[in-house]
């Protein structure tokens, strides 16, 4: 076999992907003749410190070199959504593209025009999220989308509690926890930061109980857990509630931090103990919620409350569901109530995991300027009022009635066009099917693309975009360090591909807009951004070794631990809240006055819960949790990948009995919304009356209307909770045999 | 010497990483033919479940029955470290023997593409890179860790004797050159 390493022209390129994937993870991509032809992993000296990628990136090269790639600008010919195109050139694309731009800002008026943009691929320079603003700014204007699908109710939640996102601690302080339970969390599936599930078996190992509280035994629980309490999806904050009950009747709450750190411990107690509104929290009440035995839950309260320190991991999926927020709110009250916040082997909770180092919330981006559309909007600045914030933009779940409904629905435009880049929406936010009926409805799509995806057969106007392999850039950790990383371009763009920067750019001379291009080298565009960061510049001081090693690596002395300062030193370090404590009790929520948003957290009903009326007819509850051989949508025409795990529907066998179906049928799952063909997977690992399908299957509807594709959305709702959460998580269905 | 993998199944959280890092580096194209496999076990109920993950893939036995079943003696162990290999010029095909290899095999190790004539693949226990002085691939992607290799020998040293896991059978006949650290139900 030859030896790629001595070979004349084999070079080593040093990268990272720029997926919206869980981690980020340094790569060697091995380059001949302008093709990656292998992976090596992170080549750190220290084998149990690399920052191992998972399967996906090792199969990055049949994802960049796929035969299915978009490889030139296309124009629909077929009618909308039926996916047929013809090549044309570049010119005439962008030629198109401009043209609808000023037709649509002249005829009916910048707001007009709705721009997407999405977390397909982050990166500082190239990727869309950050070029198309700018170019609309400058152009005019546009309407967008408020939030993303995947963080809004932990966001939510961190802001309301603590006044920052920054709520996490770095994954080593792991093994200083006695107790860990795992809320929600699956980091062996969707990676939580590269190298977090390594630190969790090592905290395992090293002596801490783990326990996971789920509707799924999920892997992480079958590698690290003691112990499993399946749950009803959408009841979290009934377990947690009916612990709250437990220890304040047993006394055991930590009562000298709460005292000393938070505000409004007394009105949630009220709320718990029944005062408020007559109903106590008990063990009891909440078995009959959440179907977890009274014991159980009693028995959980009395461990996390006695092992100190212990780690109550939240983390976003649950936070993605009807009352998203109150679930990431409760968590970070319960670590509140046992002293665990600013603590080694505590967590604050919140659900967002990150550490303000190498966070992708911080990284660098194209200046983009400010929408002229948005001038005469609220001020929205730290609103919690999610109401303020859909007065100029839509929110990211409902795009499709927007485009549907318009300024008459309550809408801040009519659209007349869409141009979409980083995303695949139709297939990603809730409701496939009514999403088909917007696109169809639309008078124009533009489509920036790598595949021909479910979204993408819907443009009029296909413009073909590179993968982060063919292009040089900035990516940020997943969702924090401590570690930076610079990816160095692979190949040369494949075909007529171009990066969403450059689209931009070519697209503002058709504009007239001036000064669009940013006039420097992308090498000195991506040195200027390290230097400028406040936060990049502070650790990378030579660029150069940098680009080099493509990974800057932050030694901590210690674990990072979010709020340690406000809980050493609470004088000088006030939280970032109005009361300068953990804010139990919000007065700010309180002046939203909406039932949705309690200003302490609490267990609300919800549509689509094991309560709705709907239930008779559609008596399962819907998980659609990460695919761990796709991120998201992406990847998903890897043939590597999809051997790997093939999608399936996983039903509890008491469930699958009493519909005839048996392990690998093909089965079909159902509701008002839509319709999705898919093979079960009979499993004990799901709590009876629950199933689970992994999001990101792609779309495709037949000719009755039938999703062949499974994905997800296609059964989830188009809504959001009160404090801004996409409801992924909250859903009824039907599953019957096909 | 004899090279030897071990697996800790208590890490392994059944990612596939290993499966898909060895069809890369070896380009192993998609389809079944797959040189490390991971096999699922799930046992008892809800909420007592048991699941435990188990690689499928050649174990470089002491005594390789494959080697001994193959028409063509295609097979062969290297002295210097018992890899066991195959040269796939000499191989006859699936159809053209019946795939004797795969069928005196324990642990489903010969594997074959779907086209008419494939030749056998498997686990070559990377000596590429091994002659270079890095991991085989498998093991480098292992995010968990539940990988190494070595020499079998410091293996046992290093991790014991066992050889029995949920899943697996440890085969006296054909010996296959590994350390298990088993997963077992609570």
């Amino acid at each position: 076999m030859e030896n790629p390493q001595q070979s004349q022209d084999v070079r080593i390129v040093r990268a990272t992907s720029a997926f919206d994937c869980g981690g980020r993870c340094p790569l060697l991509l091995h380059v001949k003749d302008n093709k990656i032809i292998r992976i090596e992993g992170d080549d750190h000296p220290d084998s149990d410190r690399q920052l191992r990628t998972c399967l996906r990136c090792r199969a990055y090269r049949k994802y960049v070199h796929h035969p299915e790639r978009l490889m030139h600008p296309q124009k629909r010919v077929g009618a909308k959504g039926e996916g047929r195109f013809e090549r044309i050139s570049w010119d005439e694309a962008l030629s198109i593209l401009s043209g609808k731009l000023k037709e649509t800002k002249d005829k009916f008026g910048p707001e007009s025009i709705l721009l997407m943009t999405g977390g397909g691929y982050l990166a500082s320079l190239h990727s869309g999220s950050m070029a198309a603003p700018r170019l609309l700014n400058q152009f005019g204007g546009y309407t967008t989308h408020y939030g993303n699908i995947s963080s809004e109710g932990a966001v939510w939640a961190s802001l309301v509690q603590y006044g920052s996102v920054m709520v996490g601690h770095s994954r080593e302080d792991m093994l200083n926890s006695k107790l860990i339970i795992l809320w929600g969390w699956d980091p062996a599936r969707m990676i939580s930061g590269s190298n977090t599930m390594h630190h969790l078996l090592k905290a395992k190992e090293n002596g801490a109980k783990v326990i996971s509280v789920e509707p799924r035994y999920t892997d992480t629980a079958a590698a690290v857990a003691d112990k499993w309490i399946p749950i009803y999806p959408g009841t979290d904050t009934a377990m947690m509630a009916a612990m709250a009950y437990v220890m304040i009747t047993e006394n055991l709450q930590d009562q000298a931090f709460l005292n000393k750190y938070t505000i409004g411990f007394d009105k949630f107690k009220e709320y718990i103990l029944g005062d408020e509104d007559g109903q106590a929290k008990t063990p009891q009440w909440a078995e009959a919620v959440c179907g977890v035995p009274a014991e159980t839950i009693a028995d959980l309260a009395r461990e996390y409350a006695a092992a100190k320190p212990a780690a109550l991991m939240d983390c976003q999926g649950p936070a993605r569901s009807a009352m998203g927020e109150q679930y990431c709110r409760f968590a970070a009250t319960l670590s509140a109530m046992t002293g665990n916040v600013g603590k080694p082997g505590g967590s604050a909770c919140g659900g967002l995991m990150g550490i303000p180092i190498g966070h992708m919330f911080r990284m660098s981006a194209i200046p983009p300027g400010k929408n002229p559309v948005e001038m005469t909007g609220p001020k929205i600045k730290g609103t919690l009022d999610i109401r303020d914030r859909v007065i100029k933009r839509i929110h990211i779940n409902k795009l499709w009635e927007a485009i549907l409904e318009g300024k008459a629905g309550g809408f801040p435009a009519d659209v007349k066009m869409a141009w979409s880049m980083c995303n695949n929406y139709l297939n990603q936010i809730g409701n496939a099917n009514k999403g088909d009926k917007a696109l169809k409805k639309l008078p124009f799509f533009a489509v920036n693309e790598i595949f021909m995806t479910a979204q993408a057969r819907y443009a009029d106007l296909l413009l073909p975009v590179t993968t982060a392999a063919e292009r040089s850039d900035l990516t940020y950790a997943w969702p924090s360090g401590p570690y930076y990383t610079f990816v160095n371009r692979a190949i040369e763009p494949l075909g007529e591909c171009k990066s969403d920067l450059e689209i931009c750019e070519m697209l503002s001379d058709y504009l007239g807009v001036k000064d669009y291009r940013l006039g420097a080298k992308e090498e000195d565009i991506l040195k200027h951004m390290v230097d400028q960061n406040p936060v990049t510049s502070k650790y990378v001081t030579d660029f150069d070794k940098f680009k080099n090693d493509g990974i800057h690596r932050i030694e901590l002395k210690e674990p990072y631990i979010a709020f340690r300062k406000q809980i050493e030193d609470p004088e000088n370090n006030p939280f970032d809240t109005p009361s300068g404590k953990i804010e139990i009790y919000s007065q700010r929520v309180a002046d939203i006055n909406s039932p949705k948003c309690p200003p302490v957290p609490k267990y609300i009903p919800t549509f689509e819960d094991r309560n709705d009326p709907l239930f008779e007819k559609y008596p399962l509850q819907l998980l659609t949790p990460h695919p761990r051989n796709r991120v998201h949508s992406e990847m998903y025409k890897v043939e590597w990948l999809r051997e790997a795990e093939p999608h399936v529907l996983w039903i509890h066998p008491s469930d699958a009995e009493a519909r005839g179906v048996s392990n690998g049928d093909d089965i079909q799952a159902f509701n008002d919304r839509g319709r999705v063909a898919v093979q079960a997977f009979v499993t004990q690992r799901i709590k009876p009356g629950v199933v689970c399908m992994f999001e990101g299957a792609w779309y495709q509807p037949d000719e009755n209307g039938v999703d062949r594709g499974a994905c997800a959305n296609t059964l989830t709702k188009d809504d959001y909770s009160g404090g801004g959460a996409a409801v992924m998580n909250t859903s009824l269905v039907q599953v019957a045999k096909a | 010497m004899q090279m030897g993998f071990y697996f800790d199944q208590t890490r392994c959280t059944g990612c596939n990483a290993c499966r898909v890092a060895c069809k890369d580096w070896n380009d192993v194209p998609e389809g079944p033919e797959a040189w490390m496999q991971v096999k699922y076990l799930e046992q008892g109920e809800t909420p007592d479940v048991f699941v435990a993950y188990m690689l499928q893939t050649c174990f470089h036995c002491e005594s390789p029955i494959c080697a001994e079943a193959c028409p063509a003696d295609a097979i062969t162990k290297r002295p210097e470290d018992g890899i066991v290999l195959v040269d796939r010029n000499a191989c006859l095909g699936k159809e053209e023997c019946g795939a004797k290899c795969l069928k005196a095999c324990p642990y489903q190790a010969p594997q074959f593409g779907p086209e008419p004539g494939a030749k056998m693949g498997k686990c070559v226990f990377c000596t590429d890179r091994l002659a270079q002085g890095k991991m085989p691939s498998c093991v480098e992607a292992c995010y968990t860790r539940a990988l190494d290799f070595g020499p079998l020998d410091e293996l046992q040293k290093k991790y014991g004797q066992a050889v029995e896991a949920p899943s697996f059978k440890y085969s006296k006949r054909t010996k296959p050159s590994v350390v298990m650290n088993p997963k077992n139900p609570k």
